[in-house]
């Protein structure tokens, strides 16, 4: 009998012991209220090597936001799954996060994945952002589908106009791929050029698995054009632009968004000066916050982020979730998707840390400034921003 | 718009980038008239030797030298693995030519996507810089890549027809072309020949990558459009004709790239489907060179029937 009352005292110490512990260790983090919101990336497969930097940006944003109390009091908590860029395996992971984590919100990018879940946002009244896929289409895809990222035609419409009005440049050729990237990207160009006063000299395009461009690049010069646009891939953009400057065309080239990455430089060397790209984010010189962003890279990982403007996308995206549900929370609205798409429209502008101010429109789509780079002694500089 | 200074440039550029095209169609010919398989996982050979270049220079930081020596070594390893645990395997277990095709298209995605999860999708280059400065010639801008280039594949050209006309080895391949069986009759092995055979494709297609990743960006599934070029240029060529490839290869890259200059930019692309379809529908069995053909013929041994009663049987 001492034996049992003995043992169950220690029982009772151990419990009230146990109690305590949770009590100051998990027990009441695992209790305190979180707001989710789902992330959908590729995390394997070919498009890892930018998925993954982009999911270390968002999770980088969401520590900051937590470190810094969370919003009003509660943990913001992202749940992450993968797509391998693919959209059947992006069904099943949106699936996912809108049955069984019930999140109000997901993001997630690449157009394929994008377009092929947008039916489950808009069936189960579960906002969809689209962070970084450019395709026009994204802005039709139904009232809970909204993109963070400026679509496809933003940034050709500035480099056309600021081509003939700041330029000067009159005499316009462009030279693109012969897909969907070049195609309908060349006719913005063709008519924004032509709208702004400007002539379209020569207008060649090259076939997808072309290795050789000398044909319609001799075909541009021909046309003596004072500025050549190139809407071509990452893969042969610097081989496009090396051999036109082989071949004596030494005009500046502008571009948009695909070429602006360090390599570019560094493969081309000299051929690429007086390069111009576009870029939908700041840059370095232009924030100081993407400077130390930059750095954070360089010191944490030991390089800069792949695709780094994507990046920055991805690290201000849950700095708008978080502002959307604060304002949700502070005013005692349920979370759900139906409450959020109108909190989120109500509020409209997002002061972002590395992309800048965020303007939701009514048509699905935002507007944002275009950074126009060049390369400038061997760098990418900030030329102009339009549209600001 | 035939313009004196634009067609001669487009000539010489479309001679020059046909060096590694002509390379790619040699290998792909020569295990087609050996060892008898279309072999598509020819653009996994390519591809490992390229990424062996490619770590050799850009991940270890060593010279252009040692980096050709470790494409040659990756593309005659992976041409050897694919032989002796492929093809060989497949032939001891009398797989159909059918079934060899499609284990070729697998190896082919296989490697495809595993240098996909190792170096991701960035396309590179196996020097830093792919700018190549020029002189010119005439009005003709030559690049410093060009000559280069066009002597590698001179080289090589020679090198395989040496080696195929004056060694044993090459007289075996021929042999094993002719028939495998009876070869192997003779004592030939026709495993060891076709492995050879396999080793000398693997070697070609890394001087053709070579060639290829020190002018242009490449990819993990860049090998597999390179491809095409070599299979339309083989089945013009004439099937089991590996000069015919070589300069079907060469016609095939002068033809495209000169097109631009009558038809619109856009129509470039469709040439060689066009080529590729004519030949494939006209000459289902390949196309015989005529010359070929009336030799074959001269050396055909006649009796002729010595009176007009023995010609009727009687």
């Amino acid at each position: 009998m001492t034996d049992w009352t003995l043992s169950r005292r220690t029982g009772l110490k151990a419990a009230v012991a146990f109690g305590a512990l949770m009590l100051a260790s998990g027990g009441v983090s695992a209790q305190q209220p979180t707001l989710k919101f789902g992330l959908a990336m590729p995390l394997t497969g070919g498009q890892a090597l930018y998925g993954n930097d982009q999911v270390k940006a968002a999770q980088w944003a969401v520590d900051e936001i937590n470190k810094k109390g969370g919003i009003n009091g509660k943990k913001l908590e992202m749940v992450l799954l993968d797509t391998q860029a693919d959209p059947q395996v992006g069904i099943q992971a949106v699936n996912r996060l809108v049955s069984v984590e019930k999140v109000p919100v997901f993001v997630t990018a690449w157009s394929g994945v994008v377009k092929a879940v947008a039916p489950i946002a808009n069936d189960n009244k579960v906002v969809e952002l689209s962070v970084g896929a450019a395709s026009p289409d994204i802005a039709k895809l139904g009232d809970y589908v909204y993109t963070t990222f400026p679509l496809a035609d933003v940034d050709i419409k500035a480099v056309a106009n600021y081509s003939v009005k700041d330029m000067g440049k009159k005499r316009a050729a462009v030279l693109f791929i012969n897909n969907e990237t070049g195609i309908p990207a060349a006719a913005v160009y063709r008519d924004t050029v032509a709208k702004a006063g400007g002539q379209i000299v020569a207008s060649e395009s090259y076939d997808q698995k072309a290795t050789d461009f000398t044909g319609p690049l001799l075909k541009i010069r021909a046309a003596n054009p004072e500025i050549v646009h190139l809407q071509g891939l990452v893969s042969e953009s610097p081989q496009v632009i090396a051999q036109a400057r082989q071949l004596g065309i030494n005009v500046p080239i502008t571009s948009y968004s695909g070429i602006y990455n360090p390599k570019l430089i560094e493969q081309l060397g000299a051929a690429a000066e007086g390069v111009i790209a576009t870029s939908l984010a700041p840059g370095v010189g232009d924030l100081p916050a993407v400077k130390e962003y930059v750095d954070r890279w360089q010191k944490e990982v030991g390089r800069a982020p792949n695709g780094l403007p994507y990046t920055q996308y991805l690290y201000d995206a849950p700095v708008m979730i978080a502002a959307v549900f604060s304002s949700m929370d502070k005013k005692g609205l349920p979370m759900t998707g139906e409450n959020f798409r109108k909190e989120m429209l109500a509020l409209k502008t997002f002061d972002l840390p590395l992309t800048g101010k965020l303007q939701m429109s009514e048509d699905h789509t935002v507007n944002k400034p275009v950074y126009l780079v060049e390369v400038k002694n061997g760098k990418w500089t900030t030329k102009a921003i339009v549209g600001q | 718009m035939l313009d004196l200074a634009i067609a001669s440039q487009i000539l010489w550029t479309s001679f020059a980038t046909s060096s590694y095209f002509v390379l790619f169609a040699l290998a792909f010919a020569l295990v087609l008239k050996v060892n008898k398989v279309f072999n598509f996982a020819q653009a996994a050979i390519m591809s490992v030797a390229f990424y062996c270049a490619y770590v050799a220079v850009r991940v270890l930081g060593l010279n252009g030298f040692f980096g050709l020596i470790a494409c040659f070594a990756g593309g005659i390893a992976t041409a050897i693995a694919i032989e002796y645990f492929g093809f060989a395997k497949l032939r001891t277990r009398k797989a159909s030519p059918m079934f060899v095709f499609i284990f070729t298209l697998i190896v082919s995605q296989f490697v495809s996507y595993v240098l996909m999860l190792i170096f991701g999708t960035w396309p590179t280059t196996i020097f830093p810089t792919m700018f190549w400065p020029v002189s010119l010639v005439g009005g003709i801008a030559i690049s410093a890549w060009d000559l280069p280039a066009l002597a590698a594949m001179a080289t090589v050209l020679v090198l395989l027809w040496a080696f195929l006309r004056f060694t044993r080895w090459g007289q075996f391949m021929i042999a094993v072309a002719d028939n495998a069986d009876l070869a192997e009759l003779y004592g030939i092995k026709k495993d060891r020949v076709m492995l050879v055979s396999m080793a000398i494709a693997g070697a070609i297609c890394a001087v053709g990558m070579f060639l290829y990743g020190t002018r242009a960006q490449v990819q993990p599934s860049a090998a597999t459009e390179l491809m095409l070029f070599a299979v339309a240029a083989t089945i013009i060529g004439g099937i089991g004709n590996l000069w015919g490839a070589a300069l079907a290869a060469v016609v095939l890259g002068l033809v495209q790239n000169s097109s631009i200059l009558f038809i619109p930019s856009a129509w470039q692309g469709f040439m060689l489907y066009a080529f590729l379809f004519l030949a494939i529908v006209l000459f289902p069995r390949g196309f015989h060179w005529p010359e070929r053909a009336s030799k074959l013929k001269r050396k055909t041994v006649t009796t002729l029937p010595a009176s007009p009663s023995e010609a009727n049987g009687g």
